[in-house]
């Protein structure tokens, strides 16, 4: 059971929050051309490493806020975690 | 009644307690605080049962969790249980157990002709036999194999017992109160630091139970005792015992079993038998010390061969003998204080040393007590088969290749040693990569991965003294780290004995022309010739040795036999040990109950439930409730004898007749709020939202990014910033979730607040031709003429002196209304409807008649948005908006999106009018075409249209839009049917949709 | 009466569990609470106003997390960075609160119908959380809150004393007999008193 720091609301149980993907895709800007590759990419090309990962955590029973996590996949030794708007 | 093997003045049992069990149907006499084994071994009970594969008879070897044979059948207040380690469980008034793997009984077992069969059972042979005729598999083998395999019975019963969880916290987690735990625990808890001491026995002490050492002025028994004392009294610090530690997980999480009734005979009523801890430590201290290992010979695995170590525990802490003929057998010092005692207390035992001239105090203290000591000697084998009757022993060579003369010695037990193992199982678990310690031939602690330290003789420390000094310098620094104080302890003062180095010896040679069995793996009956075997047929990798032999995959998982077993295929490898490297350590350390993992998640606990306002007044009108996710919901309402259909069938036409009511409390309604707010709905919505005027409502349907339909409802414009969003009952969650993940992460810019109001509001939708009239009723003072109240419309109303909301909208295509009013008021909302319903005849429908409705209406939901089908597929591109982007948009031009043939949704008609067609049938052209017959769609949902009282189903069908009064069939194997169909407008009743707009 | 609250139908007086041979004072009190103005009260993103300025019922918002700003009739927990929870007894005070938070600012939505409510007091009351919701209750202070979960349901605790332990638990509504079955299992152990 992992032991996530919320940025928000301190040290918490893996209990209280959902998984939320890979945080260094970035959705292209609405209303704004983005080709056929760029866009796949995003939707559907993921790298899967096995090491530090960089992902979408969200509390869903506590703040209900979503935040970034680094993460190692093998080990899951979580190095930081952060908001959304700060970067690594 | 005779306790033979009890000596009298030695002991920690309460003798004020006297005990009465059964065993195999005989009643027996022991003390309150022995194991069923020490109780068994006092009245010289000595066979427990029959090995696993050949049928041996076994008895004990170990004292605790060390113990590989004693698994025993427990019954306890009309219970049982199997594979209870009869070393571990204290007898209580009225203990009945039995053997197992036995019959007719222990003593006389038909399973024992495996053991003459040996030959044709080596290890891995149940990889190379039972595979032909290969239909005598099902018939023959299999229910021979099931009736063979396994040792206890698993009861078929209810388990009564009350399990139950819990989280805790700590600076530090103390595993094993032995010398090192104790001293680590006292110092840190001194130092104001918050610490749980886990002591897996119902004794706290650990090797000072059994050792003769003094700590200070005190024995270290004493001492042991005054330590525990002043740490129960202590506020920062939590003691259990009966407690095991079995995991360590992520981030300094480790699982604590505790037992808290297994040893009375009437527990209270809401005692929990056993409690799961969830311990999330600043620090671990592991102090689980370490487990001897014996010496591998001839027919080791015979009942009266124990450890050196367990005979001693059975001395000092039951008062009980092994045997009154002891032949201790030993490559090192230690068992040389089994033997001591033996003497101490009245017994002869007869040492044999297979070290050439070793030299230390406790030689010479046994010497001096005129011990008989054979030095360079060996036991070939022990000889006897329900009893160590004698053994073949034999002078050995300095390089411990060539045997002398052997001869036999008289002798009731053989007490092996073969040096230390260190328990290192909880820092293996937490990511600790271990090494091999040379001196002492065993796996250590290495590099620590998480906030772990080992102390003791589970790091491979065998000195008291450098035992305490070690821990409570260790028990000092964390409790600084974490508290900041700065309180230290003084190390007392050790008097032990000394003890020089063991022998690199761990296995007897055959003697010439000798095939006795030797075993490793006691539990799983794998001896020294099944490695050699699995050698030889080239598994190399210890994993694979591991699994092919079986050695250490029993409960006792290898932990007397693990070690003994990487000697061997080093050996034979000719690589050293830490080359071969070990198997990985898994939890739990020794079995935990299936009862204690699930805790209170039983019966109605076993998941959460949600229940609308109106739940009472459904249960007391015979509504059959359906799990829709966690809600409750009714299915129907059942009157008489109706059946499922009919009562359906019932209310749906009531429906379309008149006016009936629908719980509708469970869709997800999420408030929006914020002056963004139209924008942000013109971004997740595929049609435009941002000309919606106040008090309008608007179907709408979302996307996933991949293109995928994900949700529907209707959202309505409350006031000029306000909106009310509904979502379907299972995506609710999800769809919160998403709209706060693009307010969040991808469009922080936008103001928009969202909240669940799911609770806030009881939902009632009346539907039907009658709805308006019955409205007219409720709401006296509103207008709702069609007019003033037009098809997607929003009022605002007072019913009966409570606040309420009315949406003009419609998911069964009649003329209806939903009604939200605030929760506490739903079931009031309920009554009175029902009440000024009467007139217009309305009844209750459930979920069965609503989807009926909605389905020969040909309304998509869950069914047809099962994340495989677009907006085109529904017949819902008209929806698109051309204009803006939207989530998803992008995705849409995808090739096999346009694609000309793509599917669509359809209606199906069977020809007969009759049979109905299974959801999930496919649909295909000619039903006797060769394989593979092309799928062209399937059934989506199905039901009895009460329109046209006949089947109809909605299908997603390939080319649906020119498939329009094509034959068919849809096919389902699963429930083997062909039903020919003819394909028809999905939109079978009201295809123009007038009724909605009436 | 035209009202009915969450845990009307399930909530029944009396004495339940291990309390045979107690003190009554050493039993766990179970109630439940209702009739309150429960509101969400959610500041825009951008809204640049600074939320100390401002005070409902003489309480100031604050934004610490786990904090709770209260007075005998009123508290507000903050449940997320610029979002409260706002219980009180003076229903009133909806009134008063939409004159000091513009809409242009905030966000409210009441939610006064939405929480099945369940209080514990007692010295074991965090012994019985701790059964099922995996938080440090060492941490747990009089006048201070927090969101987590309790045997898989998403549920709100504010501590609302300490000597002896008051505790109030939200759940959402429909999950409120859920709780409150799951709740007065883990009590049996200790006793308890149904007010």
């Amino acid at each position: 059971m992992l032991f996530i720091k919320c940025p928000y609301c301190g040290d918490r149980s893996q209990n209280e929050f959902a998984y939320g993907g890979d945080a260094t895709v970035k959705r292209p800007e609405i209303n704004k051309e983005v080709s056929d590759k760029d866009w796949d990419n995003f939707v559907y090309l993921r790298k899967s490493p096995r090491g530090k990962h960089l992902e979408f955590w969200h509390h869903v029973s506590g703040c209900r806020q979503w935040f970034k996590i680094q993460r190692d996949t093998s080990t899951h030794e979580i190095f930081k975690t952060f908001k959304v708007t700060e970067e690594i | 009644m005779s306790q033979d093997y009890r000596l009298d003045n030695i002991g920690l049992i309460n003798r004020d307690k006297k005990v009465s069990f059964k065993f195999n149907g005989k009643r027996y006499y022991g003390y309150e605080g022995d194991t069923l084994a020490s109780a068994l071994i006092a009245n010289g009970v000595h066979l427990i049962g029959r090995s696993f594969k050949y049928h041996r008879p076994r008895g004990f070897f170990g004292s605790g969790v060390d113990e590989p044979y004693a698994k025993v059948q427990l019954y306890k207040n009309g219970e049982s249980e199997p594979n209870v380690s009869a070393t571990e469980i204290e007898i209580f008034e009225g203990l009945e157990s039995e053997s197992v793997n036995c019959w007719p009984s222990v003593n006389f077992d038909v399973g024992a002709i495996n053991n003459f069969l040996n030959k044709f059972l080596p290890a891995g042979f149940y990889y190379k036999t039972f595979m032909w005729p290969k239909s005598f598999w099902y018939k023959i083998y299999e229910p021979f194999i099931r009736k063979a395999a396994g040792f206890g019975v698993v009861s078929v019963k209810h388990d009564k017992d009350r399990y139950e969880h819990k989280y805790e916290y700590c600076d530090l987690i103390v595993a094993g109160s032995g010398p090192a735990g104790l001293a680590s625990a006292y110092a840190a808890a001194k130092n104001g630091a918050k610490v749980i001491l886990a002591e897996d026995k119902p004794r706290f002490g650990g090797s000072l139970l059994t050792d003769e050492v003094n700590i200070g002025n005190q024995s270290g028994k004493d001492w042991a005792n005054k330590i525990i004392n002043e740490l129960k009294g202590m506020q920062n610090v939590t003691v259990k015992n009966r407690a095991q530690v079995f995991g360590y997980y992520d981030h300094n999480m480790l699982v604590m079993s505790e037992r808290l009734t297994d040893h009375l005979a009437k527990p209270k009523k809401y005692t929990p038998r056993q409690r799961l801890w969830y311990i999330r430590a600043k620090e671990v201290v592991i102090s689980s010390g370490s487990i001897e290992r014996p010496i591998v010979f001839g027919n080791n695995d015979t009942p009266g061969v124990v450890l050196a170590s367990a005979a001693k525990e059975y001395l000092k802490v039951y008062g009980v003998l092994v045997g009154k003929k002891p032949l201790i057998f030993t490559n090192n010092d230690s068992a040389y204080e089994t033997a001591i005692e033996f003497k101490k207390n009245g017994i002869n035992p007869l040492i044999f040393d297979s070290r050439e001239k070793p030299s230390s105090e406790i030689i010479n203290e046994a010497k001096n007590l005129n011990i008989e000591i054979k030095f360079s000697h060996v036991v070939v084998s022990a000889k006897g088969y329900k009893k160590v009757k004698s053994a073949e022993v034999s002078k050995i060579s300095k390089d411990k290749n060539t045997l002398g003369k052997i001869e036999n010695v008289d002798c009731d037990c053989i007490c092996v040693s073969g040096f230390w193992t260190p328990t290192i199982h909880l820092s293996s678990q937490s990511g600790n990569r271990t090494k091999f310690d040379k001196n002492i031939d065993s796996f250590v602690p290495n590099q620590p991965k998480q906030k772990e330290t080992t102390v003791g003789s589970a790091k491979g420390t065998f000195t008291l003294e450098e035992t305490l000094k070690t821990s409570f310098e260790t028990g000092y620094q964390l409790s600084k780290k974490i508290t900041n104080n700065d309180k230290k302890i003084l190390t007392p003062s050790v008097v032990e004995k000394k003890f020089t180095k063991h022998d690199k010896f761990w296995c007897v040679p055959l003697p010439k022309g000798k095939k006795y069995k030797r075993f490793i793996d006691f539990q799983n009956d794998v001896t020294v010739s099944d490695i050699e075997l699995a050698l030889r047929e080239g598994y190399r990798s210890i994993e694979h040795v591991k699994r092919y032999t079986t050695l250490g995959m029993a409960t006792d998982q290898g932990k007397t036999s693990n070690l003994n077993g990487l000697q061997l295929v080093s050996s034979i490898e000719d690589k050293i040990v830490p080359d071969v490297g070990h198997t990985t350590f898994r939890p739990p350390y020794t079995p935990v109950t299936i009862g204690t993992i699930v805790g209170r998640e039983i019966g109605k606990h076993s998941k959460p439930t949600r229940k609308s306002p109106m739940h009472t007044w459904h249960k007391e009108n015979n509504a059959v409730f359906v799990d829709a996710g966690v809600w409750l919901r009714p299915r129907y309402y059942k009157k008489g004898n109706e059946t499922l259909f009919q009562a359906s069938k019932r209310e749906a036409a009531n429906v379309r007749k008149n006016v009936g009511i629908c719980d509708v409390t469970t869709l997800g309604k999420i408030d929006i709020k914020g002056p963004d707010s139209a924008e942000f709905l013109n971004r997740v919505y595929t049609n435009a939202w941002l000309k919606l005027p106040i008090g309008k409502a608007r179907y709408g349907v979302m996307l996933r990014e991949d293109g995928m339909l994900m949700d529907d409802g209707t959202t309505t414009r409350i006031s000029e910033n306000h909106y009310h969003m509904t979502t379907t009952t299972a995506q609710a969650a999800n769809i919160l979730s998403h709209l706060e993940y693009y307010l969040q992460v991808v469009w922080p810019e936008l103001n928009v607040n969202v909240v669940s109001t799911t609770e806030q509001w009881a939902g009632a939708a009346l539907a039907g031709p009658r709805s308006r009239d019955l409205l007219k009723k409720i709401f006296t003072d509103l207008d709702v003429s069609n007019d003033n109240f037009p098809f997607m419309g929003y009022l605002e109303g007072n019913l009966s002196g409570v606040h309420a909301r009315i949406f003009r909208i419609s998911f069964s295509g009649e003329l209806a209304y939903e009604i939200n009013v605030e929760s506490n008021n739903g079931n009031f909302m309920w009554e009175k409807i029902i009440q000024l319903g009467k007139e217009f005849e309305i009844q209750p429908y459930g979920t069965e008649a609503l989807s009926t409705l909605r389905i020969e209406m040909g309304h998509v939901a869950g069914p047809e948005l099962d994340g495989r089908t677009i907006s085109y597929d529904v017949s819902l591109e008209g929806m698109l908006s051309k204009k803006k982007d939207f989530i998803g948009k992008r995705s849409l031009n995808k090739p096999a999106f346009i694609a000309k043939d793509r599917q669509k949704i359809v209606g199906l008609v069977p020809i007969d009018k009759k049979t109905s067609i299974p959801e999930g049938s496919h649909l295909v052209k000619d039903v006797n075409a060769k394989l593979p017959n092309p799928k062209l769609g399937h059934i989506s949902s199905s039901c009895w249209s009460v329109e046209f009282n006949n089947p109809f189903s909605l299908a997603i069908l390939k080319d649906g839009k020119n498939m329009i009064g094509q034959k068919l069939f849809a096919v389902s194997p699963l429930k083997n049917k062909v039903i020919p169909v003819e394909v028809v407008s999905s939109h079978y009743v009201d295809p123009k949709g007038e009724r909605v707009r009436s | 009466m035209t009202n009915s609250s969450a845990l009307e139908k399930v909530h029944k007086k009396g004495l339940f569990g291990d309390y045979e041979n107690k003190n009554e004072d050493k039993l766990i009190k179970i109630s439940e609470e209702k009739d309150f103005l429960i509101l969400q009260i959610a500041q825009y993103k951008n809204s640049l106003i600074s939320v100390h300025n401002i005070k409902v019922d003489g309480l100031v918002f604050n934004n610490e997390s786990l904090k709770v700003a209260c007075n005998n009739d009123t508290r507000i927990l903050w449940v997320g960075p610029k979002n409260w929870l706002l219980i009180s007894r003076k229903k009133d005070l909806l009134k008063n609160i939409f004159e000091s938070l513009k809409e242009t600012d905030f966000a409210i939505t009441d939610l006064s119908h939405s929480r099945a409510i369940i209080e514990l007091e007692g010295e074991n009351s965090k012994e019985i959380l701790k059964k099922g919701c995996p938080f440090n209750f060492d941490e747990l202070k009089k006048d201070s809150c927090l969101n987590s979960v309790f045997h898989g349901i998403s549920i709100t605790i504010d501590m609302i004393n300490d000597n002896p332990n008051k505790i109030r638990l939200f759940a959402l509504r429909s999950f409120g007999e859920s709780l409150y079955d799951s709740i007065t299992d883990s009590c049996l152990e200790y006793g308890y008193k149904n007010l």
